[in-house]
């Protein structure tokens, strides 16, 4: 699992500089697939089944897709180069380091994780082998429709809005003066 | 799952989020800028399930699946902008873009 879980890891890592640092969009278009494919593992060693699933339709089946959609109708092409050494790209990766290191740090202070793999203090009641004895999509969707139920509807809502918001920036001006 | 890939976890994310972060401020490309956004984005979902896992809950898990829904509406209004800048004859480079200050 350990091995799984550094090969998934080094694959997202060389993705996400993949995105940063491919000269041709489409490149970086592909480096973010690669790197959500790899996320996607590391969510099934996480225990989250449906997340992968999901992780992999929407993002990589649909978000993806449009992306590439675009980058193809628009064809920009390769304009600008990060050169290796530039200095705006050298002082951009050691702020990357410094950056990585703060939020680690800030995210790792004073947590503890016990041999058996939780933290100290209260769990909650879904332990994985409950939430799997009972169905992952299962649980997911209890908790979404009664303790989550208003952040779903502003979920529907903003899809909503989204959907008529590009319609309208999309439109040709011409048809509407 | 072993306690201790907890802060491989953390700092792949962290690691992630930093990239993302500097690729906002580094390229001129919009639609790279997006594709730093949405790694941003990915990151926080990897931080969100990680904990959820750790700590016995489902939160983690609902929340990453809003920041999906997010994401996706972001991406959305965001391509429909650039075909608009696009469309008017411009380059793509954000630095062109400064009409908005006026």
């Amino acid at each position: 699992m350990t091995i799984l879980f550094g090969v998934a890891a080094g694959i997202a890592f060389l993705g996400a500089v993949g995105v940063v640092g491919a000269r041709r969009t489409l490149y970086a278009a592909l480096s973010l697939i690669v790197n959500m494919l790899a996320l996607a593992v590391l969510f099934l060693l996480l225990d989250a089944q449906f997340l992968a699933a999901v992780q992999v339709i929407v993002y990589t089946g649909a978000v993806m897709v449009l992306f590439v959609f675009i980058i193809a109708l628009l064809s920009p092409g390769a304009q600008e180069r990060l050169q290796p050494l530039e200095l705006r790209v050298v002082v951009g990766a050691l702020a990357a380091v410094l950056f990585t290191v703060v939020l680690v740090r800030l995210t790792l202070n004073g947590i503890t994780v016990t041999p058996s793999g939780h933290f100290h203090g209260a769990l909650g009641p879904f332990a994985p082998a409950l939430v799997d004895r009972h169905g992952q999509v299962q649980t997911l969707g209890e908790q979404l429709f009664t303790t989550f139920l208003l952040p779903f509807e502003v979920a529907s809502l903003l899809l909503l809005v989204a959907a008529v918001g590009a319609v309208h920036l999309a439109r040709s001006r011409r048809a509407h003066p | 799952m072993s306690p201790q890939l907890f802060p491989g976890f953390i700092g792949l994310s962290a690691a992630m989020f930093a990239i993302g972060a500097m690729g906002v401020l580094l390229r001129r490309n919009p639609l790279v800028v997006f594709m730093s956004i949405e790694l941003m984005l990915n990151a926080a979902n990897l931080v969100l399930v990680t904990y959820g896992r750790y700590t016995h809950t489902m939160d983690g898990q609902v929340f990453a699946i809003v920041v999906i829904t997010v994401a996706a509406c972001e991406v959305v209004v965001g391509l429909a902008l650039i075909t608009g800048v696009f469309r008017r004859g411009r380059r793509l480079d954000l630095d062109d873009l400064s009409e908005l200050r006026q």
